[in-house]
């Protein structure tokens, strides 16, 4: 296949994980943040919206890795560019395929420290994602 | 409390064989790509040998060349995703402009990275790449 079609794939695929992480975050700390209303629905709604968020970035994460590793011609490290945004990359990938597993099966069933634990592990994650786009887009545009 | 045990037992099982998963298609993809770990550091000896006999400012294109391009054109400059970059017949002038500009679809432009110091170590290092 020609590789001009992966370096696409690659470019739309990784953008997902990133904005999903982030929105999964966000969601989960709303949840935490703002009061619950009185039918208790607000708060198992941020969460829920963050679980299907999380769940989504990890299966597009896939499809953005297969793609990288498809141009890179399987190189895991490499230099430069490449080097800083593997770095990154493969601590968040990770992490991301770590969280999504811990919240497949605890689903609402996590005690309020477990959660919070959670969520700082995942502004981690989150942080290393941004981090593995930034070097992603500085190996585009400057080699 | 057990069910958060048994979620952290499957939060670090999970990645460690997504992870292998990762490393064993970056393993199929090199050996399909003919990258395979005698090849690199066969490939790294030669380059280090050619340092060796570099003058001074191809060495430093020579650094330059290996954090910069190497990805894309090999770590010996025979071409990977890029071209082979041995025995070019562009004038020096061209190359400059190539390096600062890209190609569109193709090479990024490292107008913004490079000051005209750096292309010109980076010129004289592909001067030195011939058969």
């Amino acid at each position: 296949m020609d590789n001009s079609i992966w370096v696409k794939m690659h470019g739309g695929t990784t953008h997902f994980p990133i904005a999903l992480v982030m929105a999964s975050v966000a969601f989960d700390l709303a949840g935490v943040i703002f009061p619950d209303n009185v039918d208790r629905s607000r708060r198992a709604g941020f969460r829920a919206a963050g679980y299907y968020t999380l769940l989504l970035a990890a299966l597009g994460s896939i499809g953005a890795v297969v793609s990288g590793l498809v141009i890179s011609r399987g190189q895991l490290w490499g230099r430069g560019n490449l080097a800083h945004h593997h770095t990154f990359l493969w601590p968040a990938f990770g992490l991301l395929v770590a969280l999504a597993s811990w919240r497949l099966v605890v689903g609402s069933r996590a005690s309020n420290v477990a959660f919070r634990i959670y969520l700082g592990v995942s502004i981690l994650s989150g942080g290393l994602m941004a981090a593995a786009g930034y070097w992603g887009g500085e190996l585009l545009l400057n080699g | 409390m057990q069910i958060e045990i048994k979620a952290t037992v499957t939060a670090l099982a999970a990645p460690a064989i997504m992870l292998a998963a990762t490393f064993s298609l970056a393993q199929v993809l090199q050996s399909t790509n003919g990258v395979d770990s005698r090849h690199a550091s066969e490939t790294k000896a030669s380059a280090t040998q050619a340092a060796v006999v570099l003058g001074e400012e191809a060495e430093s294109g020579h650094t330059l060349f290996e954090k910069n391009c190497a990805h894309c054109h090999g770590d010996d400059a025979r071409g990977d995703e890029g071209p082979d970059l041995h025995n070019l017949k562009l004038s020096d002038a061209r190359i400059a402009k190539r390096i600062r500009e890209g190609i569109k679809g193709e090479m990024p432009s490292f107008a913004k990275k490079f000051n005209d110091g750096n292309i010109q170590a980076l010129i004289a290092y592909l001067r030195t790449l011939k058969d």
